[in-house]
């Protein structure tokens, strides 16, 4: 269970005349999600979805707002005042709010993450790559690598074991990525674009993959993209987020039964319906710029 | 000596032999022999044939036939190991302290910001400027030569490990913390791993630098090591000495890479596939 309360996030440059200038990368977005569903946020680039993930994911601190993790809050907002602001910082000088602390391996939260471009350890190999994520979870030593091999063989990768990233394929690296994140048996999985920097053809077999692994497996999921064909084929639920300033302007519930057929005309008709929605949004961006 | 013993012993002969290989193979490759020969026989040619004063210019011959006289009549051996046991001991203490201080310096703003200045102060004064401060306070000998060449080689390392342990990808420290990695795991797993590359890059560097410590703290007072036969060779005007020294040193020096760069090959294995 994902709830965020007014989730804004501003940022602000310093320009060369000395002005200061600010934008809202995101205005308070709020959000449920139930356990179990796997939730799409979908929108153009830069419209702030993928720091709202960090945000979700307490990667990053909001300007404003909430998120609570299975009742846990995970962050809290940036101060807003000078004052607050001082406080801050001396409350953080030596160590951010970012960390889990210095000695013991401790997840704040139940959650694991796959970040844009996989964010594999190039200098580990697959296996250890699934056994340092085990570790970090407190998994003894003697369980780990049993543990990790039946992971690997699950997302196809049990003859790469002792292979390092460099030598896997977009795809297998891919694999690597969910398998990681699968091992240590989250509730949540918060993935990054996680299919878009593979060709078509791998993108929609991992797609399926991905819905084979989690069959009644009861994780949450939030997926963000930009490919409104796996969107919809994939979610749910559907949030449609507009750029400038990054809001959710719309929800959509997915009703369509697993296992879904790509060429389903109700799809179709969906992914359609939300296309047209990111025309009405760049034409109107257009207006305002002439 | 068990089975396990015996494996052991045939890895690192393995290994050695790799080194051998990796390193005198490029100086007796072909395409290397085909320039370097040529040299070598206008090296010895210009001098007899009196192009160059002959005096001034030794041929190979005269170098090689000093070499053999330093080794039997003047212990060239010895004082190579004594140089390079101190020169040792200098690169030990240096790395030792530079890798953990840049390490802290790259992990920690809090820690960056109260120490780093002082290293920038500190690291523009040219080694050989330390020379007779050191000399008085800690007199000539082994101390001396040691903190002379740590001084050389520490500001390279201490700066390279820093720099590139700061610029480590975030996204591989987000997904460790996400996973809940402690600031200690990332630092032995995450920062350390991913500026290894710049580590070994720098004691590469480091030894450079301690090389010209080593020599110029050799030639300052003591009675041994090649620094010390440099400048007894200075003295009596012995011209393929001096070459024999400065082929030595250049010799040690290019060793000592190649010694570091066969440790990264066997430690950044993940590397070598790209």
């Amino acid at each position: 269970m994902i709830e965020a309360k007014h989730i804004s996030k501003f940022f602000s440059i310093v320009n060369d005349d000395r002005t200061a200038e600010g934008f809202y990368a995101l205005q308070s977005v709020s959000l449920s999600i139930a356990a179990g569903k796997i939730v799409s946020l979908l929108g153009p680039s830069g419209c702030g979805k993928s720091t709202f993930l960090e945000i979700l994911g307490g990667l990053q601190a909001p300007s404003e707002g909430e998120v609570y993790i299975n009742g846990v809050k995970v962050l809290e907002p940036l101060p807003s005042s000078r004052r607050e602001m001082e406080i801050y910082r001396r409350k953080y000088r030596f160590l951010s709010p970012l960390v889990n602390g210095i000695f013991r391996n401790r997840p704040k939260h139940d959650i694991a993450m796959i970040l844009q471009d996989y964010a594999v350890f190039p200098w580990m190999t697959a296996l250890q790559n699934v056994t340092f994520t085990l570790k970090l979870r407190g998994i003894p030593r003697h369980e780990r690598e049993a543990v990790a091999i039946r992971h690997l063989n699950r997302v196809g990768l049990g003859a790469s074991l002792n292979k390092y990233p460099s030598q896997l394929s977009g795809g297998m690296r891919q694999r690597l990525a969910l398998a990681r994140a699968l091992s240590v048996g989250p509730r949540i999985i918060l993935m990054d674009e996680p299919f878009a920097a593979v060709d078509a053809l791998t993108r929609e077999r991992l797609q399926e993959d991905l819905l084979e692994l989690l069959q009644s497996s009861g994780i949450t999921i939030v997926l963000v993209t930009h490919d409104v064909e796996e969107a919809v084929y994939l979610s749910d639920e559907i949030l449609v987020f507009s750029p400038s300033p990054g809001t959710v302007r719309n929800h959509l519930t997915i009703d369509i039964p697993r296992p879904r057929r790509r060429s389903d005309p109700e799809l179709v008709r969906l992914q359609e319906r939300i296309l047209k929605l990111f025309q009405y949004d760049s034409e109107h961006a257009s207006d305002y710029s002439i | 000596m068990n089975s396990y013993e015996t494996q052991k012993t045939r890895y690192w002969l393995r290994d050695a032999a790799r080194l051998l290989k990796n390193s005198f193979g490029s100086l007796l490759s072909r395409e290397f022999l085909t320039v370097f020969i040529p040299l070598l026989i206008l090296w010895e040619v210009l001098p007899r044939c009196g192009v160059v004063p002959r005096t001034l210019v030794p041929t190979p011959v005269d170098v090689g036939a000093a070499f053999w006289d330093m080794l039997i009549h003047k212990g060239l051996a010895l004082h190579f190991a004594l140089s390079m046991g101190r020169f040792g001991l200098g690169m030990l203490l240096a790395i030792v302290l530079a890798i953990p201080i840049g390490v802290l310096m790259g992990w920690n703003v809090f820690i960056r910001k109260h120490s780093l200045p002082f290293f920038q102060l500190l690291s523009p004064v040219p080694p050989p400027a330390w020379v007779p401060m050191t000399i008085i306070v800690l007199g000539v000998g082994l101390p001396m030569q040691t903190f002379l060449i740590f001084l050389g080689a520490f500001y390279p390392i201490l700066f390279n490990t820093y720099q590139a342990v700061k610029d480590t990808d975030p996204r591989y420290l987000a997904s460790a913390r996400v996973f809940g990695a402690s600031e200690l795991t990332l630092i032995l797993h995450i920062y350390f791993w991913h500026s290894f590359g710049a580590i070994i890059m720098s004691i590469k560097t480091g030894i450079a630098m301690g090389l010209v410590m080593l020599i110029i703290a050799e030639m300052h007072g003591g009675r041994s090591g090649i620094g010390y036969l440099l400048v007894e060779a200075k003295e009596f005007f012995q011209i393929p000495n001096m070459a024999v020294c400065m082929i030595v040193l250049g010799f040690a020096g290019w060793f000592l890479i190649e010694i570091l760069k066969f440790v990264e090959l066997k430690l950044a294995v993940w590397k070598s596939g790209r």
